[in-house]
């Protein structure tokens, strides 16, 4: 056990009996400590009526004659599928609770409670202390369409999948090869029977390609879309003529069995980028979801953010989030503003100066006056910055669409040339139905799934290694980056204080020192207080003066850490000189004597310089692009070998960076975490944000490096690369058995039978093709790491 | 080979109603996760030190409150 939050959520699991969940869990669960606190006061707003009628499912309580509420919380800490048992199984433990199931795809959970037995603020403070946090969670309507997509999608595919198996059968025994002498009726019965089966498919199943299909013609555009629709078109019409007239071939099985594979393919790609993705932008959740108001009486009530207006009083202690912005009105402290600007060290505010909304209160309680909410805050009109970058964003061409393009051409300038030579040298009706024919024969199945497989594979297989990607264009687009663009803090460095070095002083003990200065830091929010770590005993008689030190007695003596003119105020000793390194210097000192120095940094992520010399490596230009000040910027980009390295750019400066790179036609990979990151991360070609970033970043990232490991950025960069081989392999093979089989449909040679046995054949070679990227990755994921260390060795 | 004229229509109606089972399963949430349930099957339900716990904090369930405070 590394703290007493770990002991007592291990206590809290094993005493309901719910050991197994350490047999089972894959992955460890996060620290309880640096989860968000979740104030018992606040959970209890949640079981006022008003507000949870905000959250509460209409369509499931009617259900239930609305005497069990059932809600959707939104769970943070998941890991593995053992916390998802474990979550489940100790609410359906609780009294009152009918039923809790948990989705960990989206790490939502609805649960349904009886109201009368069991509070909701219970059940959530509950969760807290097995180690997970939970919000009440409101639909918006962004993941409301994904949601009703998903299924439509799904839809789509099993009416085709079930269709086509049953066309299959129906049209098999018209087949030539099969000899099944059949009567003049009974075929006309199984050519009526497969129509039939065939008109929901194309009608309902195939929408989405003519609908992509119209949009692209109308841009003037040739794509997969036009391509597929024409031969799913084509082959249609022609089994409607042949069907009522009882001539010709019906090609309906080949209809069928490719609106299937290409609809599976398309699911499968759609489901692999969207496993976790699902977690809507929430900006929200750097503001807290309620604010202490001081009433015009003096008396302070809590209440739900949106009830807040401009002109109110509010209470802001310390380790909580400012709610607004505001000017504050009385107190002192300093103010986290990480999220907003990327500068780690919390900067010290007194009465009158602004506070931004979504910026954290470390040292002291602040009354803060609401001088802008909600849509007029400072964090609002980055995120309107953030959808401008979005709409300028440059679109990277889609290499199956590049195809797409030539192998329509060709196929049209094939067929028109055959059809008429066939009408010239014969007649009329035998050259429209080589026509189908080709159309059927030419349908560009396997050419549609060449790319959709491959990157459905390799998206797996980069979900594997630590890299989530959430748009479509990541796996192609990243193998054109030229310029690769770093944030600084939470990105390259861990985004929280370390402690680096304690130099005592003579006659003192390091161990003691450290041991006395945990002591008085332990009760400390701040996150300079964080670095020394938790202690079991804490200093009496705790001071906090802040933007100074802290005061307290230990073991007997009175202590003071913090600024060197502080600490030696204490002792009227005059302050010793900084020690000549870089980094935050603290003194911690008695009355009598100072006693050592505490050096405390921002320290890299071990895998930094490696990460920035195998991008140099694969001849990548990489900056380093920072809101913090300039000399730390320079230093550390020294430290890393990056010779170009921008410091103090605010988002504007940041946004207009990256611009001017792209008008020089450069094709940049942004790699960052913060707010202040998100309109940069939302205009570069590709953005990749941290796994710990702001959920704002995360949303609007193209992909998401879940574990934090700056290599896996690396490996990405390796399995694109071969994610596009493989796609340039299918995408050859594919046009390769189209283009052998036109002169056979132009010379009259394919029939159904062969039509099917040939699409499906080429098919199944591309997915095996594109299978081959799933093995590959997990016998090689450790061997970037050590090509990448000899490079920086 | 006549009973083909029987036997099509039934397979027609077979796959309609396939179709209809399966339009009720995903409108129902059925296919909305499909991760956790593969690993739920591997949990015991019936692991006996939690059945007795919980039959314990049946018993006793006053012992919960003061953790309540205690956050």
């Amino acid at each position: 056990m590394c703290c007493p939050g770990c002991l007592a959520v291990a206590q809290a699991i094993c005493g309901a009996g719910l050991e197994s969940y350490y047999q089972h869990r894959t992955e460890r669960s996060a620290n309880p400590e640096a989860m968000p606190r979740v104030l018992q006061e606040e959970l209890e707003l949640y079981d006022r009526d008003d507000v949870q009628q905000r959250y509460l499912q209409n369509s499931q309580s009617k259900q239930n004659n609305g005497e069990q509420p059932h809600i959707q919380l939104l769970i943070e800490g998941i890991n593995c599928a053992a916390c998802c048992w474990l979550i489940e199984r100790h609410l359906r433990a609780q009294p009152g609770v009918i039923d809790a199931s948990l989705n960990m795809g989206n790490q939502r959970l609805s649960l349904s409670w009886q109201a009368d037995q069991i509070k909701l603020s219970s059940l959530i403070a509950g969760l807290r202390r097995i180690g997970y946090t939970a919000h009440p969670y409101e639909p918006d309507k962004a993941a409301e369409q994904i949601a009703t997509e998903n299924r439509r999608y799904l839809r789509r595919l099993g009416l085709a999948g079930l269709m086509f198996m049953q066309v299959m059968m129906a049209t098999m025994a018209l087949y030539e090869e099969f000899d099944q002498d059949l009567t003049e009726g009974m075929a006309h019965l199984l050519r009526w029977a497969s129509l039939l089966m065939t008109t929901p498919v194309v009608f309902y199943s195939c929408a989405p390609f003519f609908q992509g299909a119209w949009r692209d013609i109308k841009n003037r555009r040739l794509s997969m879309d036009v391509s597929v629709s024409l031969a799913i078109g084509g082959a249609y019409l022609a089994g409607i003529w042949a069907t009522i007239t009882g001539t010709g071939e019906v090609y309906f099985d080949s209809v069928t069995m490719f609106a299937f594979f290409l609809l599976a393919g398309r699911y499968l790609e759609r489901r692999a980028r969207q496993r976790t993705v699902e977690s809507t932008a929430r900006l929200v959740n750097l503001l807290p979801p309620s604010a202490v108001r001081i009433q015009p009486d003096g008396s302070s009530l809590r209440i739900m953010l949106d009830e807040l207006k401009t002109g109110d009083t509010v209470e802001v202690k310390p380790g909580e989030s400012i709610p607004a912005d505001g000017r504050i009105l009385h107190g002192n402290s300093s103010v986290d503003e990480s999220a907003l600007s990327g500068e780690y060290l919390p900067i010290a505010k007194r009465t009158g100066d602004p506070v931004t909304a979504g910026t954290l209160n470390v040292e002291g309680p602040l009354q803060i006056e609401i001088t802008a909410l909600g849509d007029q805050t400072r964090l609002s009109a980055i995120v309107r910055l953030l959808e401008r970058a979005q709409s300028d964003k440059p679109r990277l061409a889609q290499l199956a669409d590049q195809v797409a393009q030539y192998f329509l051409l060709t196929v049209l300038l094939a067929v028109v040339a055959v059809g008429s030579a066939w009408w010239w040298l014969s007649d009329l009706s035998t050259a429209f139905w080589i026509v189908i024919a080709m159309l059927v024969a030419t349908c560009p199945c396997a050419l549609s799934l060449a790319t959709p497989t491959a990157l459905t594979t390799a998206t797996g297989s980069l979900h594997k290694l630590g890299l989530l990607i959430t748009r479509g264009h990541v796996l192609e687009g990243i193998n054109q980056i030229t310029t690769v663009i770093l944030d600084k803090t939470g990105t390259l460095t861990e985004g929280r204080m370390t402690l680096e070095q304690i130099q005592p002083f003579d006659g003192h003990d390091a161990e003691q020192a450290l041991h006395w200065a945990r002591m008085l830091e332990s009760c400390s929010e701040h996150p300079i207080a964080r670095a020394f770590g938790r202690s079991v005993q804490n200093a009496n008689s705790l001071e906090n003066v802040p933007g100074q030190g802290l005061q307290g007695d230990c073991e007997g003596h009175t202590l003071r850490i913090g600024k060197p003119d502080f600490v030696s105020a204490l002792g009227q000793y005059p302050a010793p000189p900084y020690p000549d390194a870089p980094g935050q210097w603290l003194l911690l000192g008695s009355a009598s004597a100072p006693i050592a120095w505490f050096a405390l940094n921002d320290r890299l992520r071990s895998d930094a310089v490696a990460m920035v010399a195998a991008l140099q490596a694969r001849n990548l230009r990489v900056v380093l692009l920072s809101g913090d000040q300039s000399p730390v910027v320079q230093r550390m980009a020294a430290q890393l070998n990056i010779s170009e390295a921008i410091g103090n750019a605010d988002p504007d400066e940041k946004l207009a960076y990256v611009q001017a790179q792209q008008a020089r036609g450069e094709k940049v990979l942004m790699l960052g975490d913060g707010v202040n990151d998100v309109p940069v991360l939302a205009s570069a070609d590709i953005s990749v944000a941290m796994g710990n970033a702001s959920d704002l970043a995360k949303t609007n990232a193209d992909a998401v490096l879940l574990n934090s490991r700056l290599l896996t950025l690396v490996d990405s960069l390796r399995v694109a690369r071969r994610t596009r081989i493989i796609m340039i392999e299918n995408l050859t093979w594919a046009s390769l058995y189209n283009l052998a089989i036109l002169p056979l449909a132009a010379l009259g040679m394919v029939s159904p039978a062969w039509a099917a046995l040939g699409m499906s054949a080429s098919s199944l070679l591309v997915v095996l093709n594109a299978l081959r990227l799933t093995r590959v990755k997990v016998q090689t994921p450790q061997q970037p790491i050590t090509s990448a260390v000899e490079i920086s060795a | 080979m006549t009973v083909l004229y029987i036997l099509v229509p039934i397979a027609i109606l077979l796959v309609v109603i396939a179709i209809w089972v399966f339009n009720w399963a995903v409108n129902n949430g059925q296919y909305d996760d499909l991760d956790s349930p593969a690993h739920s099957i591997l949990f015991d339900e019936d692991d006996p030190a939690h059945l007795a716990a919980q039959s314990q904090h049946d018993d006793q369930p006053a012992t919960k409150t003061p953790d309540d405070k205690s956050l």
